[in-house]
């Protein structure tokens, strides 16, 4: 009988390490499949309370909690505060919020609100008109660098003698009052201190603020005292991950209920999956597009920004990037907006000889076009794809472009401060609101102070003339004029209206959205 | 009388030819034998096939590396696009074959710098203690950051791009062979054949250049087939992580981050680049396998 010969100890060693593997692969396995199997066998039966994870890509930044800047600002406005009215998003008919009714005067420069008097603050505080007051005030104060400030800083008079309604008096008529209405957070006074060092965030809606680790998670839980009535949900919890993959992945693998920032593309594959519902929020629209600062030598010539805006391949955008969630656009305006005009829409048709020939004008006339930087956010996948695009394209024209992704953060700092050199590419809002608010308030657009650094006289003046009127009064002419002068100066080249996605497991029911893009969770339940 | 006789060169020259400590010949014919043979052949014709790939990639590529071809949108493999494209409309296979150029600038040319930098700081300050205290508190630093911490820490000072890469790849590659050329120098100095040599007079420049250095060629040639491969990971990683090769441009690692992010639609995407970067670290780890134990035996 022979004795087995012992394997050499490194023989011995692979095999035990091959056994690992496939040991640690059949446990991952049954893990998986464990946890897939979950999600089939749910029952659809409504869970009471539960917390709702959330995978945001950006994190809050407390000096700019105003400025609707980031995925997880919008969870937190939208969960934590409640506004004096709220837009449908289908629509710009106030309704009631904290304010149960108002009255404008005929004049238009006096308004008067109603308030609920059964609302009180997280920290048990009553909410009172002087709350009203105060929050108009902070919006006004250009520290906090909301886009809405001048229509705040436009509210001259404050009558809170009733706890329970203030009248506010304006300094002219504000065509777009409701807008700021409707965006405009209530918040504490006694803690506004805190909110700035984001150490408390004190509102009157359906959750309370609990903790913030800075860069890595956000959570809420609920307020049992709110007005509405209590929330189903126990809490929320936003993980910050910039990774919009790994939220994607985080999703696949149950261990977050709703992704906010993940690609067109990532959402169109998880809509195919009977797991995910993706939602599409019509209404909340925001426009992508390419700015220019006016004052660089190059672009200074409205030829070079009329080339780039005929040289941007909208319909490519819109099919290949958006998959389809998007419509390509010249005007910054919804179909449904009063400034809307289908013509004007159409001016800046994708036309590469146009393009070509006006380059090629401004180069005879001595304008050089160096190789100019393309500055985007580098977290959300789109705007990548979307600069490879434009900078394929305008290369066609004779314009070179550097690529230069960076951090969010630091591209709405640029956005803000009107720093950006060249070109970037960006998102903007409020083109579905009322008009005037885009054209004096929204950063890109401001009439006064743009992230262009664009000045016109024809401009500013159609700007002025569309926010100094009653709601609803602006004579739609007007309207036309303020489009032409937008696409005139070519200072913000629109590419499309993007709409807004999110994806969660079919676990997650009634999700809500503002037309501010803010998530709300007040009404969304989870099943087991 | 005084003896006015400069002490760097011996007093005596030694004879040209092989001195006491020097690789004999039949063990440099033993190194180059473990590369024509067994493993040592697979991982030189992984590297090749890999070099050739990247050398030629201008002339086969059938599209430019960032050329948008119209409705070519996320194809899958075919007749006319062999690896497929990408969600931008680029034949994946050019893009793979630019990309190999980037790595190769990394592997060929980052590494033996590193090398060179590393070697030469080991060598002239190992031999003395202040400056050998010095030089490994001052490699100590620099092996303290694990390389993406290092990479992300010079970017922020460089900003992304391939010259970062390989600044990063320069900057870890130092400490790693100033260590080893450390170990031959402290070995070999006490030898009784470097002692002869400084009694007739050999300066220390002589005796490292002639003594150290070519006892340290062997442990230094496998730690550059090692560092290579390392080197792929790393351009690979930070490449992954968006602090390497700026878009549009490829690089292997940004292409297997794009072939990721787009695995549930277009799972085929990162197999070209993954195969090219497995070939290539594979071959460098077969190579420095083999000579590591050419070298043992």
């Amino acid at each position: 009988m022979s004795t087995p010969v012992p394997a050499p100890p490194r023989r011995r060693l692979i095999r035990l390490a091959g056994a690992l593997v496939v040991l640690l692969t059949l446990v991952t396995a049954t893990a998986c499949s464990s946890a897939v199997d979950d999600l089939k066998t749910s029952s659809g039966e409504r869970k009471e309370g539960g917390v709702l994870r959330v995978g945001a890509l950006q994190d809050i930044v407390p000096a700019r909690i105003f400025t609707n800047s980031s995925d997880s600002i919008n969870v937190l406005i939208g969960s934590v505060y409640d506004s004096l009215i709220d837009y449908p998003r289908d629509s710009l008919e106030p309704q009631p919020s904290l304010a149960t009714t108002w009255q404008l005067s005929d004049d238009g420069k006096q308004l008067t609100l109603q308030l609920r008097d059964d609302v009180k603050f997280h920290s048990g505080r009553p909410f009172t008109s002087k709350d009203v007051e105060f929050s108009i005030k902070t919006w006004a104060d250009p520290a906090w660098t909301v886009q809405l400030q001048r229509t705040a800083a436009a509210i001259t008079g404050f009558d809170t003698s009733d706890e329970h309604a203030i009248t506010l008096t304006f300094a002219h008529p504000l065509s777009n009052i409701f807008d700021l209405l409707d965006m405009l957070p209530i918040i504490d006074r006694d803690t506004i201190d805190q909110l700035r060092e984001g150490k408390a965030f004190v509102g009157t809606g359906p959750f309370e603020f609990d903790a913030w680790s800075p860069g890595a998670k956000i959570s809420f839980k609920r307020n049992d005292a709110y007005w509405r009535g209590k929330p189903a949900l126990d809490g929320i919890e936003v993980s910050v991950i910039p990774d919009p993959q790994a939220q994607v992945a985080q999703l696949r693998s149950h261990q977050l209920d709703l992704i906010l920032g993940a690609s067109y593309r990532d959402f169109e594959s998880l809509g195919k999956d009977d797991q995910f519902h993706v939602n599409q929020w019509a209404g909340a629209e925001g426009q992508v597009y390419v700015g220019t600062n006016v004052t660089n030598p190059a672009l200074s010539d409205i030829r070079v920004r009329q080339a780039i805006a005929y040289a941007l391949d909208r319909e490519r955008v819109v099919d290949e990037v958006l998959r389809g969630a998007g419509v390509p656009i010249s005007a910054p305006w919804p179909d449904y907006s009063p400034a809307y005009d289908e013509k004007a829409n159409a001016t800046y048709d994708y036309d590469l000889d146009q393009a070509k020939k006006l380059v090629d004008e401004a180069k005879a006339d001595g304008v050089a076009i160096p190789k100019l930087p393309l500055t985007y956010p580098s977290e959300n996948p789109i705007y990548g794809a979307i600069a490879q695009i434009v900078q394929a394209d305008l290369a066609k024209v004779g314009i070179e472009v550097e690529l230069d992704p960076q951090e969010q953060a630091q591209v709405i700092q640029q956005l803000i401060g009107a720093k950006f050199p060249a070109l970037w590419i960006l998102s903007h809002g409020y083109a579905n609101w009322t008009p005037s608010t885009l054209a004096v308030s929204a950063y890109p657009f401001n009439a006064e102070h743009n992230a262009s650094l664009y000045v016109d006289k024809d401009y500013q003046a159609i700007a002025d003339k569309v926010w100094n009127q009653k709601p609803g009064a602006v004579d739609p002419a007007d309207y036309a004029t303020l489009s032409k002068a937008l696409l005139d100066g070519s200072f913000l080249l629109e590419i499309a209206i993007t709409l807004p996605q999110d994806a969660s497991s079919t676990q997650v029911h009634d999700i809500g959205q503002t037309k501010r893009g803010e998530p709300i969770f007040y009404d969304t339940y989870l099943t087991k | 009388m005084t003896l006015d006789v400069s002490l760097e060169e011996p007093l005596s020259p030694v004879p040209v030819g092989p001195v006491p400590g020097d690789l004999a010949p039949e063990r440099r014919d033993s190194l180059l034998h473990a590369l024509r043979h067994g493993r040592g052949l697979v991982g030189v014709v992984l590297v090749a096939t890999v070099v050739v790939l990247g050398v030629l990639g201008p002339l086969v590529a059938p599209y430019g590396p960032t050329e948008q071809i119209k409705g070519a949108n996320l194809l899958g493999p075919g007749a006319g696009h062999w690896l497929g494209t990408d969600e931008l409309n680029r034949d994946i296979l050019s893009r793979t074959l630019y990309g190999i150029r980037v790595d190769l600038v990394v592997v060929f040319a980052a590494v033996p710098v590193g090398a060179a930098a590393g070697v030469f700081l080991g060598l002239v300050t190992s031999w003395w203690t202040v400056t050998d205290v010095i030089a490994q508190r001052a490699f100590d630093l620099l092996l303290a950051f694990p390389a993406l911490i290092l990479g992300i820490l010079l970017t922020a000072f460089l900003g992304p791009g391939v010259l970062t890469v390989g600044v990063v790849i320069v900057a870890l590659e130092i400490p790693v062979f100033g260590r080893l050329v450390r170990t031959s120098v402290r070995t070999v100095r006490e030898m009784p054949f470097v002692e002869a040599s400084q009694v007739v007079g050999a300066g220390p420049w002589w005796v490292l250049r002639r003594h150290v250095l070519p006892n340290s060629l062997e442990p230094l040639t496998v730690q550059l087939a090692v560092s290579m491969s390392v080197a792929v990971f790393i351009e690979g990683a930070m490449s992954f992580l968006g602090l390497g090769v700026r878009p549009p441009h490829p690089s292997l690692g940004s292409l297997i981050k794009d072939g990721v992010r787009l695995l549930h639609e277009a799972p085929f995407f990162a197999v070209g680049p993954l195969a090219v970067v497995v070939a290539l670290v594979l071959g460098l780890l077969l190579i420095s396998q083999s000579l590591a134990e050419a070298r043992r035996a």
